[in-house]
């Protein structure tokens, strides 16, 4: 079974990326876990903190967080997304199990709940969702598109799932898939994952393939007609597009707003990514719209 | 580890011996890894240690006599103390005080939550009193109003009157903070002395001058929503009401923290302040207070290990005359003012030290700037103490004080309010402190 985390940050901006998350997991009848990540303690007062945080437990007071994952929980019920139950045998309040390294998983008051797993976490937000991931063993975290670019950069960069970042996603656009390929080997992943996700969203896809030189090699024709036969199999309505020119350059000017883009990670290793940079990266840090780089 | 390899390679300054240079480098690289913590707290510590031994600092049986001492025996009991009394649930009764003392009226119990805050924060540390004052505090936001948008400036009034009450308070006797001890210790190696009440009476009545002034800067910094609190003040006093009633067990709780705070003050002298900490531990323990396993558990023994460190350098940089050295180059730098405006040099040390309170812990701060700026003037112990309290100014970040940090992990107040309101009381209480320091102790000398 495949296994989803969506990250969520606060109320105001969580309800798209929810949205989105759900929505993939039904399309991959995945398990989902949300996790939120709280400030990180710095190692002096983390003690310190811990008792003071004891302390409030006794007032009655939840942690920081468990309202927002509250708040999620409760939307996701609300919207028909999961089904939770009432029962009196559950926790009498809030309840934190912690299970070590900044990590606790969150029980709600009286509520069972199977459809979703809660997960609090305090720290670095690359660090922890890292970590979680790695883990958990996710295949693909979800993630909203942050005012920080450079946080979606560096999560792209170090976290071992695909990642869909959640990036300007408006619920009442008509949205078309953009599926980018080329030679690499994070195609075949892309093409697996862009029919899950156009089949999910109910939406047509356009399947991109982009050259620098006026000519499209065989491994580039390949893939795009790959893509398009699985598309056709299922019954997406797809075509076929072929550009010329800089290949993050034209992803965006295809995708503008009204696309998901979903595309294979770059095969670079980490140094020459964090030095020169990649695809990837680049059509994350540039576009307006949703994107899905698997890996 | 970069940066200290590069300036090893340097050829050793004019005037400092090589043993000094090497330590210098090992503070400078050591602050660089406290501050961005990229390995764990007591790693660092072990760093300290081990590098002091192999670049020939001291011995290894020097290294180890510097590592601990009363300061150290002091932090480490004080931070089991402190565990102890949290356990103790005396909030709950400080509540009723606070609320008997002051009123519904906002202003005063602002008032109230700041001096509270301060008078305990005297005796049993900051933390101790943060941990303790801010369910209480947030009982009142929450009475008050469930919808955080409505209560933002009452919320930020009442937990930084919690948190800057507490850094107030810790100044004003020897056992409000682990920094105070350490500047004793210094002073003993000075061949200088100063008792418990003599700290108090030295520096408690800049207490008391800081708590009204903080107060105001608090009010009129984060407007509060509401001039009463009525509502919130009387579901207060209900929610404690509710608590159990103080029972035996919980006096003698009490008793024994009295018999301890009794020692500081009469006995420190005579025993030292960590030895009397340790004996309270060991009585919450007998008596069945607390349990092993609580205190383990919530003590952080790498913060212990990193104090005991800090303090190893600081008596290796008046070893090696690196402190001497460093002190000499203030001098030389700033002489032509100092000697004009002999309070400059107190202005000097309050920058210095509020500065690396704010990035730093602040007993590491007053352990390593202690011996160089004891070495700065003539009047050791007048510029002791002036470090000593500057440690405490720890106002401008959420991570500069435990206190900052306790307040900050309640989600109610965000990084930016520290800034709003951090260097309102910041420059306040440095401007305070160098003005009561040329004119109190004057007069009392």
């Amino acid at each position: 079974m495949m296994k989803i985390l969506i990250a969520i940050g606060s109320k105001e901006y969580s309800a798209p990326t929810l949205r989105v998350g759900m929505k993939i997991a039904k399309a991959l009848n995945a398990s989902t876990t949300i996790v939120d990540v709280g400030e990180k303690v710095s190692k002096f007062n983390a003690k310190v903190v811990g008792l003071a945080q004891e302390r409030m437990d006794s007032w009655e007071f939840d942690r920081p967080g468990i309202d927002v994952l509250e708040w999620a929980f409760n939307f996701l019920a609300e919207n028909n997304y999961i089904s939770p139950k009432m029962v009196d045998a559950g926790f009498p309040k809030n309840t934190l199990v912690d299970t070590g390294g900044n990590r606790s998983e969150v029980y709600l008051k009286g509520t069972v709940c199977e459809d979703v797993q809660l997960i609090l976490r305090n720290g670095n937000i690359i660090e922890e969702l890292r970590n979680e991931v790695k883990s958990g063993k996710y295949d693909v975290t979800i993630i909203g598109g942050s005012g920080e670019r450079r946080m979606a950069h560096d999560l792209v960069q170090y976290i071992d799932s695909s990642i869909f970042v959640v990036n300007q996603f408006n619920p009442n656009q008509t949205y078309r898939l953009l599926l980018a390929v080329d030679d690499s080997t994070g195609t075949k992943g892309a093409i697996k994952f862009g029919v899950r996700v156009a089949q999910a969203f109910n939406i047509d896809v356009d399947i991109l393939t982009v050259s620098k030189v006026d000519t499209f090699g065989k491994g580039y024709k390949g893939a795009a007609e790959r893509a398009g036969k699985m598309m056709g199999r299922i019954g997406i309505n797809y075509q076929n597009l072929y550009r010329v020119g800089e290949p993050s350059e034209m992803i965006k000017k295809e995708a503008g707003d009204n696309h998901i883009i979903v595309m294979g990670a770059s095969s670079k290793n980490p140094l020459m990514k964090f030095f020169k940079g990649s695809k990837p990266l680049k059509v994350m840090e540039d576009c307006h719209c949703p994107v899905l780089i698997v890996k | 580890m970069v940066v200290g390899f590069i300036l090893s390679l340097l050829p050793t300054p004019s005037g400092l011996s090589l043993e000094g240079y090497r330590i210098i480098i090992i503070v400078i690289t050591a602050l660089m890894m406290i501050i961005t913590e990229p390995i764990p707290l007591p790693a660092i510590a072990i760093y300290i240690l081990v590098f002091e031994v192999i670049l020939g600092i001291n011995d290894a049986d020097g290294i180890a006599h510097s590592f601990m001492n009363d300061a150290v025996f002091f932090i480490m009991g004080s931070l089991m103390l402190s565990v102890a009394i949290i356990k103790q649930g005396w909030d709950k009764r400080i509540a009723l005080g606070i609320i008997a003392l002051t009123g519904h009226k906002t202003k005063n119990i602002v008032f109230g939550f700041t001096a509270i805050s301060a008078l305990l924060s005297s005796f049993i540390g900051e933390h101790t009193v943060a941990a303790l004052m801010l369910p209480i505090g947030m009982t009142l936001i929450r009475f008050t109003s469930q919808d955080k948008e409505k209560v933002r400036g009452l919320s930020a009034v009442l937990l930084f009157a919690i948190a800057y009450g507490a850094l107030i308070g810790s100044i004003g006797t020897p056992s409000g903070g682990g920094r105070n001890v350490i500047m004793m210790s210094y002073f003993r190696e000075f061949g200088l002395s100063i008792s418990y009440i003599e700290w108090m009476i030295l520096v408690y009545p800049l207490v008391l001058i800081q708590i009204p002034i903080i107060s105001w800067i608090l009010i009129k910094s984060f407007v509060p929503e509401y001039d009463h609190l009525d509502t919130g003040v009387r579901k207060l006093v209900v929610q404690v009401a509710k608590s159990p009633e103080m029972t035996g067990r919980n006096t003698v709780a009490a008793f024994i923290f009295l018999l301890v705070f009794l020692g500081w003050v009469f006995l420190s002298e005579f025993f030292g302040l960590g030895t009397i900490a340790l004996s309270g531990v060991f009585l919450y323990l007998v008596a069945g207070f607390v349990k092993w396993d609580d205190l383990s558990k919530n003590t952080h023994w790498g913060v212990i290990l990193l104090f005991g460190a800090t303090i190893s350098l600081g008596a290796n940089i008046k070893e090696t005359g690196a402190a001497l050295w460093l002190a000499q180059n203030v001098v030389h730098l700033f002489g032509i003012w100092m000697d004009s405006f002999p309070f400059i040099v107190d202005g000097i040390v309050v920058i210095m030290t509020t500065t690396l309170a704010n990035v730093l812990s602040s007993s590491a701060t007053v352990a390593v700037l202690g011996p160089i700026t004891l070495n700065l003037g003539e009047n050791s112990m007048h510029l002791g103490l002036v470090t000593a309290i500057a440690s405490a100014f720890g106002y401008f970040t959420a991570v500069a004080a435990p206190a900052c940090t306790i307040v900050y992990s309640s989600g109610l107040v965000t990084a930016k309010d520290f800034l709003k309101v951090g260097w309102k009381a910041g420059i306040v209480s440095m401007v305070l402190l160098v003005l009561y320091a040329n004119t109190y102790w004057l007069l009392i000398n």
